[in-house]
């Protein structure tokens, strides 16, 4: 929500038009049609009640569970009480002052003879966001350029030229090097990861790029985020595939004649059978010990958003042993919250990661999700206690199901180091995932 | 239809249908908008009893269209009778003075209605429950949010019927597939959940008025601890908490015990699997824990 949003508080039309926009930014799809039904529903409620103002919203802008969620929480942030309101204004008024008196300040520092550079707001921004030592760099260069021999007035846009490219190549390196120091496991300082990518487009473009273990706390609402609309659009993708199929089966010879009656019997339009449209089954088993729980988490997240497109989604995390999530994933609770306390339970499991013991547990427990409509997805990066006994209920995994597709989080080129990974890759089709764009590859591809 | 809000929760009171002040409050907003209500949520949480319990409150007809893959208009909205047609033709084929005309066989005598067009040619305003409409091809679904649109049906050999009223519409669905979003845009939402304790002690008591206070309480907590188990692959719906209930006051019970729950089992728990579930990972021990006098806290309020 924009600055100028959320300090705008005119009228109950403009209000609901700015809550409308910030769900349609959390990438629910509410249309201007459903926005005047919600005008028309308010007029029939007390607008006193906020429970009975809540639950007209609700019922006109929000047309799937799995949103309602995301309306609670904006509703709340976005309608409190007027002292809290009172309270955010300043906190969101001191924070624009500051953010004008930064600019301002960015504006003085960056001058050509005695003028300010047309720079942006978003690039003055950049600019007070870098290092001080990047910062006296610049200045020391722009004080150079100025200071030089037959430096005119006219070589200002060249200079201005020049600081905006400075500026946006800070930007994109500023992430990157994020990116590169994180993977090597040094903790990062200063501006998070998502700040020094920029935003939108290119943002997205990072984060999918970005090895997921390496995404910053702060960034992880966007990734989920670009999380679910990938998934929302391989949900379409899958839906449309079972659309466009061929869509006659066998010659319904009851509906022919009936059909055909109008014409006195005569046959003239056969009519056949609907094909029976048989929707996947997915499997998912995930890998939840130590540097693997990131990983997992994702590909639940991705998942999760398929779940209304495939037959049944089943999903296990393992360590040392197995744990069915299925029936509180089918349950309408709050993925991020879920996933914590399950992961939060499974490390107290101790002991190391037993890949074995957890698919006998599967092959043992859990028969009946086991057929050739299965496809078995697993999250790993192959490291097991007792490889062999874990390979040899792979086999037996493998001729149960339809496919197992395993997505290996290592990054391929380290693959040759692990014995286990080529084990596992002799018996079922192993992918690189460690980032959200190979995840998104590798399962568009395949589902 | 001109009813307060005060006056639509009093009708469901009336009629045993216990729910959330939100719930009424959205299909009192279905009334004064004249806008279908899509209800989504888990099987047995009371979307297609919404359909009747409201026809019952606006004393008027129920009219039920129930959704399969394969379903089309000829089954949904109209069909000629070509077979009384034929017959017409047969019949007059040798009465040389006494022609059959074309207007005569496509009339309204050889028009057979389905629920949607009877539906929009009934007198008196009805209740329209489209149940279970992600079960119907995509195709359906596109032609129903037509007909939902403008209330109105062009049949070629008659013209175009409009709705004498524009009927109350319920769409209910288990959410097996996506509904597409120019349906959900035309409708007005509602998620139904499970009841909580209170709610569900509510409804059994409602629904069977001879039960006591303590065993209506344990049911509901029973029932309600079965569904927080992850592991459940079917959880049981108010139906069969009802369905329980009904054979515990049969069985001339006025309390729970492990034994009991073991034996009456499969009328709440539907599928071998959640039964050995809850043989091996709750057994007779687990309910006996459940419903402890004093143990949760509502139990010990009951007389």
């Amino acid at each position: 929500m924009s600055l100028k949003n959320e300090l705008s508080d005119q009228y109950l039309e403009e209000n609901l038009a700015v809550f409308v926009n910030s769900l349609r930014e959390e990438g629910l799809p509410v249309s201007t049609a459903e926005m005047f039904d919600a005008l028309k529903a308010l007029q029939q409620v007390d607008l006193a009640s906020r429970e009975e103002f809540k639950a007209a919203l609700q019922a006109t802008l929000i047309k799937n569970s799995r949103d309602l969620n995301c309306f609670n929480r904006l509703f709340d942030q976005f309608f409190v009480p007027p002292e809290v309101y009172q309270q955010k204004k300043k906190q969101v008024e001191a924070r624009r002052e500051q953010i004008d008196r930064e600019i301002d300040q960015a504006r003085r520092e960056l001058q050509f003879k005695g003028e300010s550079l047309q720079l942006t707001e978003t690039e003055l921004a950049q600019y007070k966001s870098m290092s001080e030592e990047q910062r006296e760099r610049l200045q020391d260069f722009m004080q150079k350029t100025e200071t030089g021999v037959n430096v005119e007035s006219s070589f200002r846009p060249i200079l201005e030229s020049v600081v905006k490219s400075h500026l946006r190549y800070s930007r994109l390196n500023e992430g990157n090097n994020k990116n590169e120091t994180d993977r090597s496991g040094k903790q990062g300082s200063g501006s998070s990861a998502g700040q020094g990518a920029g935003s939108g487009a290119e943002k997205d473009e990072f984060l999918c790029e970005m090895d997921i273990q390496a995404i910053k706390e702060k960034d992880l609402p966007e990734a989920e985020q670009l999380l679910q609309q990938l998934s929302r659009k391989l949900a379409v993708q899958i839906l449309r595939r079972r659309r466009s199929g061929p869509r006659s089966g066998q010659l319904d010879l009851r509906r022919s004649l009936r059909e055909n009656m109008r014409y006195g019997g005569t046959i003239f339009k056969l009519k056949h059978k609907p094909r029976r449209r048989s929707r996947q089954q997915i499997l998912l088993i995930c890998d939840v010990s130590g540097s693997m729980k990131r990983y997992s988490t994702f590909v639940i997240h991705f998942l999760h958003g398929l779940r209304e497109v495939v037959r049944e989604l089943s999903c296990f995390i393992f360590s040392d042993r197995l744990e069915n999530l299925s029936g509180e994933l089918r349950d309408r609770q709050d993925l991020n919250h879920l996933l914590d306390r399950v992961i939060r339970r499974s490390e107290t499991w101790g002991g190391g990661t037993n890949l074995g013991v957890s698919l006998n547990q599967l092959l043992s427990k859990y028969p009946d999700l086991l057929n050739q409509r299965t496809s078995v997805i697993v999250v790993s990066d192959t490291r097991t206690i007792s490889l062999n006994q874990a390979t040899g209920e792979l086999d037996k995994l493998k001729d149960r199901v339809k496919r197992v597709i395993w997505l290996n989080p290592l990054p391929k080129e380290q693959w040759p180091e692990f014995r286990s990974v080529g084990a596992v890759a002799e018996l079922v089709e192993m992918w690189p995932c460690n980032t959200i764009g190979q995840l998104e590859e590798v399962l568009t591809g395949r589902l | 239809m001109s009813l307060s809000l005060t006056d639509l929760k009093n009708g469901f009171n009336q009629v045993g249908y216990i729910c959330e002040e939100s719930t009424a409050l959205t299909v009192f907003l279905t009334l004064q908008l004249g806008k279908p209500l899509l209800i989504e949520g888990a099987p047995g949480v009371g979307k297609t009893e919404m359909g009747k319990v409201l026809a019952d409150i606006l004393n008027t007809e129920l009219i039920r269209l129930q959704c399969y893959e394969g379903l089309d208009e000829t089954k949904a909205l109209y069909e000629w009778n070509y077979q009384r047609q034929l017959l017409k033709i047969q019949m007059n084929r040798d009465l040389e003075d006494e022609q059959v005309r074309e207007e005569d066989l496509f009339s309204s005598k050889y028009l057979m209605e389905r629920p949607l067009l009877k539906a929009i040619q009934a007198e008196r305003q009805p209740v329209l429950l489209i149940d279970e409409v992600d079960k119907c091809d995509p195709e359906f679904e596109a032609f129903l949010f037509e007909v939902l649109s403008d209330f109105q049906v062009s049949i070629p050999e008659l013209g175009t019927i409009e709705a004498n009223n524009i009927p109350v519409v319920v769409l209910t669905s288990n959410n097996e597939r996506e509904l597409s979003d120019g349906l959900k845009r035309r409708c007005l939402y509602l998620y139904l959940d499970f009841p909580t304790v209170e709610q569900e002690v509510q409804i059994v008591k409602a629904k069977i008025p001879g039960i006591g206070d303590r065993l209506a309480w344990e049911i509901a907590r029973v029932v309600a601890r079965l569904r927080q188990e992850g592991e459940m692959r079917k959880k049981p719906s108010i139906a069969e908490t009802l369905d329980w209930a009904r054979a515990l006051v049969a069985l001339n019970r006025n309390r729970l015990d492990g034994k009991l729950v073991g034996d009456t089992l499969n009328l709440v728990l539907k599928t071998h699997a959640d039964q050995e579930y809850f043989k091996q990972e709750i057994g007779p021990q687990g309910i006996e824990q459940m419903i402890k006098p004093g143990g949760g806290g509502e139990i010990s309020q009951c007389r």
